[in-house]
């Protein structure tokens, strides 16, 4: 029993884990938080199951097509809804562009796709469907890999490092004659394939499902506002925490309560530690 | 001649009737305005795809030879989105603006419970597709006819199965954390436990939870000898399934007709974990042990075939919208009239009246119409056409 | 006058529908006027106030259950049964706003959407007093209002009703004051303006008329579940707002006709209504951020004149500034404040004597800024205190200030671009007001005679600083030399005892520099202590009675401006030969 839960647990909690770093990747480049979070990782999933399933594509080129088409949308993300938008960034207008763009991917994956969730291919065939099965800890691994990626990104290459300029500080940055455009593209397609993995990670476990937009967007979210904007090591924590938490909610209550109590949990703990459990206060205003 | 009070009363009394006299050679000619709302697009719309070939053909059919006498029938159909506000503003539509004779649908219950009363207060004559109990009540909505099973008689046919036919004792019921799960979850559990079964496990799940080994794996410690499932969503179906191969359980599942739809098919890691699931299905549209329908259903089957897909959905949907089209086209072909308290008056006087979907009875005090013996178990994964293989035990 | 056509129009053909439409159009109506009464209490907290609150329909569920349950289970009558949805749905509105004044936008967005969920599932699992998935029926009215046009006309009168106190609230200060903390929050807290008061009294109304609503949503379904009130319904009235515009009334009002109007008339699209919508939004934002309002903005299209100067005019600065207040000094003893390991403020003392003008120079980052920042209380030293008279200048409070006389200006200019002049300028007097909201409102005579009084009082400001031709205008088609002027009015509309103006020349011309500084005398001669932090030399040995020269958060001089100019290490460093 404790097994099931820890598994599954682990599985989602990893999943919003790397949402929550999505978010973080494109806050970072822009300061601006996206609602588009949460669809890159639905389109993980579905983007998956589409070129494995239904075009028949071996696995592993299936893989590259999704991320890259999460890489994509995320591209398009940035030229669409957030470029024009960041002039006024204390006008808060990203909110609403991000929000409308990601309702955009949703009804157009519920129209083009279906409404009804899709199978999600299996990937390597590990496992028996018990809490050591493939659809378990595959979201895990790609979670670590990811953080371990980011953090060999970050410290060991010259674009990495100027990621983290522009995350310290995008004026200065600017001023040291960053191109801060491309790197914030680049940041963007990068948040998408990041996304995108989540989703394909988590695909067996989620499937390919156009609602899982929605979902993974507020449940990614909860990690990044308990450990801190920006804050990849929060993330980490905060989603895994929150997956447990939320699946041991859920057998110990059942249901609907179980979904009560996560979001009261949430909103109380927000409204205690604003800046998160690990992160830092805000910047000056005037 | 004197004029006398009395014929001064019948003269006026004429001229009164004389628009009504107008009014019904006009209608003549006029076709019959029948407004289908359902479903066609979002999250719930399968029923509808079915639903919606059942109307159309049975229209073509009545068009095709002639009309209702003389009279052609014209569907206006709008789409509700599974949405209760759209429902109503499309009700309101076709009543006031379209002024249909007629309404079937909407199908989903959410959207039904806000549009009866509705259609009740224009004394519409409306064929209600909805399962749940508090749809019907003559004396509120003496214009509402349901054309479906109702809830308790889809539980009944469950409880029967499993009391009568799988002689089991411990069942564990589950349902999902929708409007629809929530309310058929506690009628499920009061109807099992009255008929003096052992409720041993119940749960209201989450339908997006990604895994549900849990509820499961505390069903099976419980003793469930049998899981009873009414969910319509096909994810949450085939994760049970899933978790059960996963357990090594061999427990049956029976429950909503959900349970047989193609989705899950596509869903479950590996094609037999789809055995030994039992959902509701229908005499009408079960093969029987030589491979064939009742034989008013075989042949609608034979001449339909080809002429629209019928794999891809259920043949008791498309069943129930040609019923529901036959219902009114012969209410206005025996009464001449397309006129609402016509059309509810004939339909109240209906006894075992044969439909492609089951046999419908009402009467001014009733109007659950549906033959219970019609709902029977059906075995989920053996779908053909839309039909499926009786479940075992069956005579 | 002119605004009312419109209103007038929308008025006439309301009321002309039931003259020539079926009842399908009485339920359009209806719904039209419904989602208008919660659309109309949102566009302050949304539009006016800049909150975004996506889940709103939380209240509209949370009114509808209310009403709905009182009705079907106590027997209430339905009119107290929306005065109850209204009630909770005003409290529910203080407990899902108020994160707002703790959240950042995005968060608070999400927190707003968390509730919507938990209040619907919350419906969904109280069976026995929601009926759950199977719901409950709606409050039945009684004639006159049980037909599908009675209802509607109830439907038109709430409408009319939420319509003309939302107007009035719009114009009023409170809906300023709204606007400010959405476009200037910075500057709105200087004047006084406390945010977490105002947020609430307009959540609570919001809340309310969101309430109200939901009863009236319950009686037009005739029947509610759950699945009524789903989060495409709570993006409807976020858009509808959004379309219409911030910070009009009119706007949001076309907005919700038009998202009512829309589904029914483009039936077969109806799948993609939601991605219309939505693509919708992003147009609006990308394209027109005004909405449908700056459409309709035609006084703000005519070109203004080109070669326009600011002339403003110091002999009328002692009639606006007549305060009679006691005379005190503000004192800086011992201040330090350290950012991380900067030292920028380090022991520093300071008197501004009331009705002179002190200068503050030195070179960037000797904590010039910072110094004011701590007077205006948007910083709080770590040591020392700072003082007006013998009172302690509370710490990171700056919404205080305003009230103990202190009012300032910013380095750069923060106005409410959207607003017009006048307003910008009236922002500043906002805390004069007696009104309560609920008069503003209703229009009540105190409301009146406030509005009559601030506005009389921006004009005086106005003619002072030499903008008075230019108070209609909307304030982001200024020049930015007269919006130094624009802040300058809005601090002295109050009637500061003390003005802190931060390089209030930077960015003028000679000529302007000129007349600004005639006008910081007069100020300063009527009695205002000014705190002048400059880099234009000149104008601070013109006008200053004493000057301070900071140095790495220290005073490096202090003095007559004579002696200043004497000072070798002041000269040497700064003022070069």
């Amino acid at each position: 029993m404790l097994a099931a839960i820890l598994a599954a647990g682990f599985a989602v909690g990893a999943t919003y884990a790397l949402i929550g770093v999505t978010y973080n990747i494109m806050f970072s480049a822009s300061r601006v938080m996206s609602f588009t979070a949460g669809q890159l990782g639905m389109a993980g999933g579905v983007l998956g199951a589409l070129f494995i399933n239904r075009l028949g594509l071996p696995i592993l080129p299936g893989f590259i097509l999704a991320l890259a088409g999460c890489a994509l949308i995320g591209l398009v993300t940035e030229i669409v809804a957030v470029r024009p938008v960041l002039k006024a960034l204390d006008q808060h207008l990203y909110v609403l562009s991000t929000l409308a763009f990601a309702l955009m991917i949703q009804t157009f994956t519920a129209i083009e796709w279906s409404t009804e969730p899709q199978p999600f291919p299996r990937l390597l065939g590990i496992g028996e469907g018990g809490p050591l099965d493939e659809k378990f800890w595959l979201p895990v691994v790609a979670c670590a890999a990811t953080i371990i990626g980011l953090e060999l990104l970050y410290r060991r290459t010259l674009v990495g490092r100027a990621f983290l300029a522009i995350a310290e500080d995008n004026f200065a940055a600017r001023a040291l004659g960053l191109p801060e455009r491309n790197l914030r593209m680049a940041s963007f397609a990068l948040a998408g394939a990041v996304g995108g993995l989540a989703g394909f990670a988590g695909g067996e476990l989620l499937l390919a499902f156009f609602a899982n937009g929605a979902t993974l967007n507020f449940f990614g979210f909860v990690p990044v506002a308990l450990g801190g904007l920006g804050n990849n090591r929060g993330a980490v924590i905060g989603g895994l925490a929150l997956g447990v938490f939320q699946q041991a909610a859920n057998f110990l209550m059942g249901g609907v309560v179980a979904g009560v109590a996560v979001f009261v949990v949430f909103i109380i703990v927000l409204l205690v530690a604003p800046q998160g459990l690990f992160g830092a206060p805000a910047a000056r205003r005037v | 001649m004197s004029l006398t009070r009395r014929a001064l009363v019948r003269a006026s009394a004429a001229t009164l009737a004389l628009p009504a006299i107008i009014r019904s050679a006009r209608a003549a000619a006029e076709p019959i305005r029948v407004g289908w709302l359902a479903t066609f697009t979002g999250p719930l719309s399968s029923p509808t795809i079915g639903f919606d070939r059942g109307v159309k053909w049975a229209v073509e059919q009545v068009n095709g030879s002639g009309g209702v006498n003389g009279r052609m029938i014209e569907v206006i159909s709008r789409d509700t989105q599974g949405d209760p506000t759209k429902a109503v503003n499309a009700t309101q539509d076709v009543i006031s603006r379209q002024k249909v004779h007629a309404i079937f649908g909407p199908v989903n219950s959410g959207e039904l419970l806000a549009t009866t009363p509705i259609m009740a207060r224009a004394r519409m004559p409306s064929l209600v597709a909805g399962v749940v109990n508090s749809l019907i009540d003559p004396v509120k909505y003496p214009n509402a006819f349901r054309v479906t099973p109702s809830n308790a008689q889809w539980d009944d046919a469950v409880r029967n199965y499993c009391q009568n036919i799988m002689k089991v004792k411990k069942v564990a019921i589950t349902a999902d954390a929708t409007g629809y799960g929530t309310s058929a979850h506690d009628d499920s559990v009061a109807s099992f436990k009255k008929a003096g079964l052992e409720v041993v496990y119940d749960a209201v799940i989450d339908p997006a939870q990604p895994d549900v080994t849990p509820d499961m794996l505390r069903a099976k410690n419980a003793g469930a000898e049998v899981m009873v499932s009414w969910t319509v969503s096909a994810g949450m179906a085939a994760r049970m399934m899933n978790a059960r191969a996963a357990l090594n359980w061999d427990v049956p599942i029976a429950g909503h007709p959900a349970l047989g739809t193609g989705e899950i098919g596509k869903l479950v890691d590996k094609p037999e974990y789809w055995e030994k699931v039992y959902q509701v299905g229908y005499r009408s549209c079960s093969y029987g042990p030589d491979g064939k329908l009742p034989k008013p259903n075989q042949d609608f089957v034979d001449s339909v075939k080809g002429k629209f897909p019928l794999a891809d959905t259920s043949l008791w949907w498309i069943a129930s919208g040609v019923d529901a089209i036959r219902l009114i086209s012969e209410a206005v072909a025996k009464t001449g009239s397309s006129d609402s308290d016509k059309i509810i008056g004939y339909w109240n006087t209906l006894q075992m009246w044969p439909g492609l979907y089951g046999h419908y009875s009402f009467t001014p005090q009733e109007h659950n119409g549906f033959l219970g013996s019609d709902v029977v178990m059906s075995k989920a994964n053996t779908q053909r056409d839309g039909a499926f293989d009786l479940a075992p035990g069956y005579v | 006058m002119r605004a009312l056509i419109p209103y007038a129009l929308i008025a006439v053909a309301a009321l002309a529908l039931p003259l020539f439409a079926n009842d399908y159009w009485a339920v359009i109506g209806a719904r039209a006027a419904v989602y208008w009464v919660l659309v109309a209490g949102l566009n302050l907290v949304v539009g006016y106030g800049g909150q975004l609150a996506i889940g709103w329909v939380a209240l509209l569920t949370l009114g509808s259950y209310t009403a709905a349950i009182l009705v079907a289970r106590l027997d209430l009558d339905p009119f107290l049964a929306y005065a109850a949805g209204g009630i909770v749905g005003a409290l529910a509105g203080v407990v899902v706003g108020l994160p707002a004044l703790r959240l950042r936008t995005f968060y608070f967005a999400m927190t707003t959407l968390g509730f919507a969920t938990i209040v619907t599932q919350v419906a969904l699992a109280w069976q026995s007093v929601t009926g759950g998935g199977i719901g409950l029926p709606g409050p039945a009215m009684s004639p006159p209002f049980d037909s599908a046009w009675g209802f509607y006309l109830l439907c038109l009168g709430f409408a009319a009703v939420v319509t003309w106190m939302t107007a009035n609230v719009g114009s009023s200060r409170y809906g300023r004051s709204l606007v400010a903390i959405r476009d200037a929050e910075v500057a709105a807290e200087a004047t006084g303006i406390s945010k977490a008061r105002l947020l609430t009294i307009v959540f609570l109304f919001s809340g309310f008329t969101a309430g109200v609503a939901g009863g009236l949503f319950a009686t037009l379904q005739s029947y509610i579940t759950p699945e009524a009130f789903s989060f495409d319904l709570s993006v409807t009235f976020f858009i509808a707002i959004l379309v219409g515009g911030r910070g009009s009334i009119l706007g949001p009002l076309i907005g919700t006709i038009l998202l009512t109007l829309l589904p029914e008339v483009a039936a077969p699209l109806v799948a993609w209504s939601t991605f219309l919508y939505a693509a919708l939004l992003l147009a609006i934002v990308l394209l027109m951020p005004g909405g449908i309002a700056a459409l309709l903005d035609f006084r703000n299209r005519k070109p203004l004149e080109s070669h326009r100067s600011i002339l403003p005019q110091p002999d009328r600065v002692r009639a606006l500034l007549d305060h009679g207040q006691v005379r005190e000094n503000i004192t800086l003893r011992n201040v330090v404040l350290a950012f991380g390991g900067v030292r920028a403020i380090d022991g520093l003392d300071i008197t501004i004597r009331a009705g002179a003008v002190h200068g503050l120079i030195g070179p960037n980052g000797s904590g010039k800024t910072t110094t004011l920042n701590v007077i205006s209380g948007y910083y709080a030293p770590q040591e020392g205190e700072a003082f007006l008279g013998t009172r302690v200048l509370p710490h990171g409070a700056p919404q205080t200030r305003s009230a103990m006389g202190i009012a300032r200006t910013f380095q750069t200019p923060r106005v409410i671009g959207e607003a017009s002049v006048l307003q910008n300028v009236m922002i500043g007097a906002t805390i004069d007001g007696r009104a309560s909201f609920v008069e503003a409102a209703l229009t009540l005579p105190r409301h009146r005679s406030d509005e009559k009084r601030l506005t009389a009082r921006a004009m005086d400001a106005l003619s002072v600083v030499g903008l008075s031709s230019l108070a209609g205008v909307r304030a982001d088609r200024l020049q930015h030399s007269e919006l130094r002027f624009v802040e300058i009015a809005r601090a002295l509309v109050g009637r500061p005892a003390f003005l802190l103006l931060d390089e209030p020349a930077a960015g003028l011309s000679t000529d302007e520099i000129k007349r600004l500084g005639t006008l910081i005398k007069a100020v300063a001669e009527a009695g205002t202590g000014v705190l002048l932090v400059e880099h234009h030399a000149d104008l601070i040995f013109d006008i200053c009675d004493e000057v301070t020269v900071l140095n790495l958060g220290k005073e490096l001089a202090a003095g007559t401006p004579a002696e200043i100019r004497a000072h070798k290490e002041v000269v040497s460093a700064y003022l070069g030969a």
